[in-house]
């Protein structure tokens, strides 16, 4: 009776296991095939990996998706992919038309507490620590004169290479010779942002600011990262003003969350 | 004692059943099923951890909603009050991927830390307690149950059970289906993290991937996902094999009514509640136990209750 109940328990075990084995393989083979898929789709110019994002490969498994750097971003910049990115469901990503990143946080935070390190904080802490040591060691600077939370700040910031913009010439206010006045997004426009000409301490809604340019620089002028990142500059037939990208760009996209053209005129671009 | 902590009590021989006079209902002067049915109405336990399961669910919400910063993030990984804990299967697939790509290293030390804590935490508290004191997906299937034994009663449908051992097929096949695909595949169907992340940051079309196992588990197979397939709560049953807290079974308040069966969650635990199972006059429930105590609530004679295995040695 028992080695008979033995047995019966067993043949019930198999005829589960191999039913189990077809479903995982058959979920295998489905997240196989989405894998091939996604690598093409990500990232895109909106659905951007926040700062400090390894290899999207290495993203993909190394994300455990628990949305902690969701959480820390002051600025909400920071939303968890729906089921229509397939594998990458569930990822953090910005879309920096509806909300940049704007360095408003001041440290990276979003880089320092994803626990898995996908947001990879150890380059940015290098970067802060050789920027101290190297603004100390200019002459007549020393440590008591030198701020060097300050000093780290900007260089982590700095070091963040999310994408780079891109101005489209054909649609760009300032290729065309255009100023602009009012706001840039319209009154209902929900995205915040800390403008580096006011000296916030913390973001303000952009619906609630209003510009009068006579050339229109709003990329250049709310840049958080200033002349390392984009310049004004003159033309070559030397008649227009216009945007000019630099090296120093990280790709926070606050450029294409200002710009007032209906369809954005720079754009973050991954790499 | 610490010896029988790890002994197999099932292997051992059967104590005699106890005769009619000492059963409990003779003792207190009842007739069986009056006894039997005494505390059908009792569910003191069961009110206490549907209050704990909220609470703490709504905790993450509100801590993200209301910026309270007290439990961030979600039950795939989380921080509280600036302490880190993770999601073990979460992590052994992490690890599993990791360990063959070099990424290992990169992982941070709160990673760490936040893996042993809750491996620590849980292994005091009982493994698979996570299940029916955290789980959202345990609360949402504990409703799905009522309606399920509902049709089951009513003869509209046919119960249908498998073999308890195949959560550990899939506990092993989704680990290697990380390994070959190099995705978390599991976090993309675990029903957990699904409900977990649409409370905290709003809902998405994988909830209807729930709606399914849910209706599933109510015209089907009775709890199948808790029972046959979740490698969390299969994960969490390993961590809990030596844990201290446990349910505690008294052979001399037994009256065989088989209640506490009828309620489980994992009624296998309790085979030695059977008139003439029992081998010992103390049983301790075993690792897949999820401690909810609803056979705590309903056991007339109170045979059954929480207790700390080995305290009364060390007292």
């Amino acid at each position: 009776m028992d080695k008979e109940k033995k047995n019966l328990n067993r043949r019930e075990f198999f005829k589960g296991g191999i039913a189990a084995a077809g479903t995982l393989a058959v979920v295998g083979t489905a997240t196989f095939i989405l894998d091939k898929s996604a690598a093409k789709s990500m990232p895109r110019e909106d659905f951007l990996r926040p700062p400090g994002a390894i290899s999207e490969e290495d993203f993909l498994y190394g994300c455990i998706k628990c949305g902690l750097c969701v959480q820390i971003c002051p600025v909400h910049a920071i939303e968890l992919a729906g089921a229509g990115e397939g594998l990458g469901f569930g990822t953090p990503y910005i879309a920096p038309r509806i909300q940049a990143c704007d360095f408003s946080c001041d440290a990276l935070q979003c880089v320092e507490t994803c626990p898995t390190a996908v947001l990879d904080f150890r380059p940015f802490k290098e970067e802060g620590v050789r920027a101290v040591e190297k603004a100390a060691a200019e002459p007549g600077a020393d440590l008591s004169t030198v701020n060097p939370f300050e000093v780290q700040k900007v260089a982590m910031k700095e070091a963040v290479r999310m994408g780079k913009a891109h101005v489209n010439r054909n649609t760009c206010l300032a290729h065309k010779g255009e100023g602009f006045k009012g706001n840039p997004r319209g009154t209902d426009f929900k995205g915040v942002h800390r403008s580096p000409g006011k000296n916030e301490v913390s973001a303000s809604p952009l619906k609630d600011r209003v510009f009068d340019r006579e050339v229109c620089d709003l990329c250049i002028t709310e840049c958080p990262i200033g002349e390392k990142a984009i310049i004004q500059r003159r033309s070559r037939s030397g008649r227009k003003l216009i945007p000019h990208v630099l090296d120093g760009c990280t790709g926070c996209g606050v450029c294409q969350m200002v710009c007032p053209t209906a369809q954005p005129s720079i754009v973050v671009e991954p790499f | 004692m610490l010896s029988d902590y790890f002994s197999n009590a099932k292997k051992k021989s059967p104590i005699a059943p106890k005769p009619v006079e000492q059963m409990p209902h003779t003792l207190a002067g009842l007739s069986f099923k009056e006894w039997r049915d005494s505390r059908k109405k009792n569910h003191k336990m069961r009110n206490i951890r549907w209050a704990v399961l909220l609470f703490m669910n709504l905790l993450f919400v509100f801590s993200f909603w209301l910026d309270l910063a007290i439990l961030e993030g979600s039950l795939s990984g989380s921080r509280l009050i600036g302490f880190y804990l993770m999601d073990p299967y979460n992590s052994l697939q992490l690890l599993a991927i990791s360990s063959t790509t070099g990424y290992l290293g990169m992982l941070t030390m709160n990673f760490w830390i936040g893996l042993f804590t809750i491996l620590i935490f849980w292994l005091i508290f009982g493994g698979r307690s996570y299940c029916s004191w955290m789980c959202p997906y345990h609360f949402l299937a504990e409703w799905a149950e009522k309606v399920h034994n509902y049709l089951v009663k009513k003869k509209k449908i046919k119960e249908r059970s498998y073999h308890i051992g195949l959560r550990f097929v899939f506990l092993v096949g989704f680990l290697l289906l990380a390994l070959l695909t190099k995705n978390l595949v599991f976090e993309n169907l675990n029903v957990v993290g699904i409900i977990s992340k649409a409370m905290i940051y709003g809902p998405s079309l994988l909830l209807l991937w729930v709606l399914a196992i849910i209706l599933f588990e109510v015209f089907v197979s009775r709890r199948f996902w808790c029972r046959y397939v979740c490698p969390i709560g299969a994960t969490w049953s390993l961590v809990g094999k030596a844990s201290p807290l446990a349910v505690k079974f008294e052979h001399d308040k037994c009256g065989y009514c088989l209640e506490c069966q009828k309620v489980c969650l994992v009624p296998h635990e309790l085979w030695f509640v059977k008139r003439g199972a029992a081998t010992q006059d103390v049983h301790y429930v075993g690792s897949d136990c999820t401690r909810c105590g609803l056979c705590v609530d309903v056991c007339p004679g109170n045979a059954l209750t929480y207790s700390v295995r080995g305290a009364s040695s060390l007292l």
